[in-house]
């Protein structure tokens, strides 16, 4: 969790958010990113849904009497309909950029990040469902290139925005809670709090999704991915939800006990750092739990953000990619390329040629375990 | 019941330091026995010899602030005491000792070596030695101090947490035995006469008898120390939220960004609204970083000394607090309990004698010898002491005396029971008022 924060590029939402500054004029101003294709054969559609738990009170604005939760869909869609998405709000993007490196960039930048899902597309078809959760300090957003390629691909992904721990979420009111969750993670126990409250949003939005059996979604194939806290939320949902079928961590430090035993199929896709027997002990101690089909994929040069949309981001912002790193394009393949084999494999019972070992596509991933 | 708080706190308190000088060099200390404050992660843990205990009791007298008013030969009779209680069949006897901190550790070292190289046994001398100083910020970590299967924010122990001298209740049920057990806040436990056992530490795992009483209800239980896992919102360290028209902060800890919360959280909470004022709630906050009690000092009053650190000639160096830290304007008042420890003091006792604030619930925790500095021995484990004691503003002695409150207002065990807290509704009068 700590090192998510010191790898941190984007967002540096525990200190105070400084005021922007007004950017010295900069010679050439950064042209907003486009991200990277989706590569499914489907169109797709995204919506956001604002979902209310009154069953427990928030657990970070102790104000709120009920969780108030923003999900953000990408479907498979009809092709052609509907407006080009939003990335974010300025206000959000402005609220992100607060304080961090990228500071000096114009403060709307991430608003006209070019994104290919278009609002208003009609729902096509009956798909399995993928729950996205983003690293700890980041919108849902920051996993918008792997949501629409998945769509594409023919899942539905639900992302969802855990109100209260990154800079700007916008609320159904049209409020924008802050995070005040960024400046807890020192706390004892606190990654272990944050995947257990995770799993319990995620619980209540499958509720909410599949109330009232929508056409849409396949319930009896779910799975979730998360990148960092996210991909520790992944497990933590699997071990307290039966319906959640598989899952994906990325780069996560795992935080929840396991049930011995747990037979659910689960990927780990890790930087270096990751590596079996290194630095952080919990992927070790979890894969000794796990009894179902595993896999343990380590990613040469790739650094915890590899598997977000940062890399695709950085020429926007302003940064420059850590030395050694794969191209922003090659990272979004590698991670479309592994998290869709997992999810086709298991929620869609198609036997993929990835998991039998060493890829000649792909020789930056080795295959762990 | 004060030493018993200390054993719960020393963990953050260990941490809870500025950068510490080193110990002024010890006339006569061997070169190999000097120590120095760690620097990066520890490492290897090695073999704790008569070479570690060497070393510790040449740190001990060259930093320990009452080192210079101390007799060395107390250390060395302590960890002797200790050898012959671990060894009831050796003939052991102390060999004279003559005054010389140097000369009576060689005639020490040279009995031991006659007699053991067993490592536990030098463990046990050196935790005597270290015991002797009877100072609740003198502490040697050595021990695996996380039991295996222990996840982030896990308790250990019987699952409880107590109030109360007489009686002695149930506060909290955090988990484990505890809670299977049924017990409930506010069941008195009418054997508690040494409190110090209902906090069992890892790897202390022998059972515990309670004799407990509910209203009329006498039963006994059994509870056996163990892992559990604890709810995680009991464990943030800073929380807020508005009670009636006060912004009510819960510090458990000062942690090392625990001021800028507290003061975030009442920006937060303030905006838009007027509000009467903050209650702090410092009850069982077990201390942590000066820095961050001496900035939260500050946000109440500004220009005034909040403690003093002192050597054992009384050379003291006052704690100023930092102006600036804006002050919040508003009336405050302050929670504290017996569990209000050490860094917890150094504020209340500021916060008191400034009349920056009032300070509701009990006597506090008496547990503020001097800020622990941690040294590195040479077996990679930590010795930590005080290199200068604490004094309060009015240079009074707050260690094992503890700060009264301007209003007294015990827990006890129908309020546990009811989840009625008459500490914060008296707060809550004081601020309308």
């Amino acid at each position: 969790m700590r090192r998510t924060l010191a790898v941190l590029l984007l967002l540096t939402a525990c200190s105070t958010p400084a005021p922007p500054r007004s950017a010295a004029p900069s010679p050439r101003p950064p042209e907003p990113a486009t991200l990277a294709a989706p590569t499914g054969e489907h169109p797709v559609g995204t919506t956001v849904l604002h979902l209310t738990d009154a069953s427990r009170p928030d657990p970070w604005n102790l104000d709120a009497k009920a969780r108030e939760l923003r999900v953000t869909l990408w479907y498979p869609s009809g092709r052609g309909e509907g407006g080009r998405a939003a990335y974010m709000s300025p206000r959000e993007s402005e609220l992100t950029l607060a304080g961090s490196r990228a500071a000096s960039v114009p403060p709307d930048i991430l608003s006209r990040t070019v994104v290919h899902a278009t609002t208003d597309a009609p729902a096509k078809g009956r798909f399995p469902l993928v729950v996205l959760s983003p690293g700890f300090t980041k919108p849902v957003s920051s996993l918008t290139s792997l949501a629409e390629d998945l769509a594409s691909r023919g899942y539905v992904v639900a992302g969802v925005d855990h109100t209260y721990e990154s800079p700007a979420t916008t609320l159904a009111d049209g409020a924008v809670a802050e995070c005040l969750a960024c400046d807890s993670d020192t706390d004892p126990g606190f990654g272990t709090g944050v995947v257990a409250n995770r799993a319990a949003d995620v619980s209540f939005v499958l509720d909410e999704l599949l109330a009232g059996k929508p056409a849409l979604i396949d319930p009896t194939r779910i799975a979730m991915a998360g990148h960092s806290i996210g991909g520790a939320s992944a497990l933590a949902a699997m071990a307290a939800d039966k319906r959640v079928d598989a899952g994906v961590n990325l780069d996560g430090t795992t935080y929840a006990r396991l049930p011995r035993g747990l037979a659910r199929p689960v990927l780990f896709v890790g930087t270096p750092e990751h590596a079996p027997g290194g630095r952080d002990p919990s992927w070790d101690r979890d894969w000794t739990l796990l009894t179902g089909w595993k896999r343990w994929l380590v990613v040469t040069g790739a650094d915890h953000q590899s598997f977000t949309d940062l890399p695709q981001l950085q020429g926007a912002l302003d940064l420059k990619p850590p030395p050694g790193a794969p191209s922003a394009a090659r990272l979004a393949e590698i991670t479309r390329a592994y998290v869709a084999a997992f999810l086709d494999e298991h929620l869609k019972s198609r036997p993929q040629p990835l998991w039998k070992g060493p890829s000649a596509r792909y020789p930056e991933v080795e295959l762990g375990s | 019941m004060t030493r018993a708080v200390a054993a719960g706190l020393l963990l953050l308190l260990a941490v809870a330091c500025t950068t510490p000088e080193p110990p002024r060099a010890e006339a006569g200390a061997p070169e190999n026995a000097a120590c120095a404050p760690p620097q990066g992660p520890p490492g290897e843990r090695l073999p704790t010899t008569i070479d570690v205990v060497e070393q510790a009791y040449f740190c001990i007298l060259g930093g320990y602030y009452r080192a210079p008013a101390m007799d060395h030969r107390d250390l060395l009779v302590a960890g002797f005491a200790a050898l012959t209680r671990a060894m009831p069949e050796a003939p052991l006897s102390l060999p004279a000792l003559t005054g010389d901190r140097r000369a009576d550790w060689a005639a020490f070292e040279a009995a031991y070596r006659k007699t053991t190289d067993r490592e536990d046994l030098a463990v046990v001398t050196l935790e005597a030695m270290v015991a002797a100083l009877d100072d609740n910020h003198a502490r040697w970590a050595h021990g695996p101090d996380r039991p295996p299967g222990y996840y982030d924010g896990d308790g250990y122990g019987l699952g409880l947490q107590v109030s109360g001298d007489d009686p002695v209740f149930v506060s909290v049920v955090e988990g484990g035995a505890a809670r299977e057990a049924g017990l409930r806040p506010g069941d008195v436990v009418e054997n508690a006469d040494d409190p110090e056992l209902l906090r069992p530490r890892y790897p202390d795992a022998r059972p515990v008898e309670l004799r407990l009483r509910r209203g009329d209800r006498r039963w006994s239980v059994t509870l056996t120390p163990g892992l559990y896992p604890r709810d995680w919102a009991t464990l943030r360290t800073v929380q807020a939220r508005l009670v009636d028209d006060a912004v009510y902060v819960r510090v458990r800890g000062f942690s090392p960004d625990a001021a800028n919360r507290v003061f975030r959280s009442i920006d937060r909470l303030r905006a838009g609204r007027s509000v009467s004022g903050i209650v702090l709630d410092l009850r069982g906050n077990g201390g942590g970083s000066p820095l961050e009690a001496t900035r939260l000092v500050s946000a109440f009053v500004h220009g005034k000394v909040t403690s003093y650190l002192c050597r054992a000639d009384d050379r003291c160096e006052p704690g100023q607090t930092d102006d600036t830290v804006p002050l919040v304007g508003l009336p405050v008042v302050v929670l504290v309990d017996r569990g209000c420890a050490s860094a917890c003091e150094h504020f209340s006792s500021a916060v008191k004698d400034h009349r920056a604030g009032t300070l509701v619930g009990t006597r506090t925790a008496g547990l503020i010898s001097g800020p622990a500095q941690p040294f590195l021995l040479r077996d990679n484990t930590v010795l930590s002491f005080p290199t200068r004691r604490h004094l309060g503003p009015d240079r009074e002695i707050v260690d094992r005396i503890g700060v009264a409150p301007d209003h007294f207002v015990p827990p006890t065990p129908e309020d546990a029971a009811a989840g009625h807290d008459a500490a914060l509704a008296k707060a809550l009068t004081l601020l309308d008022g």
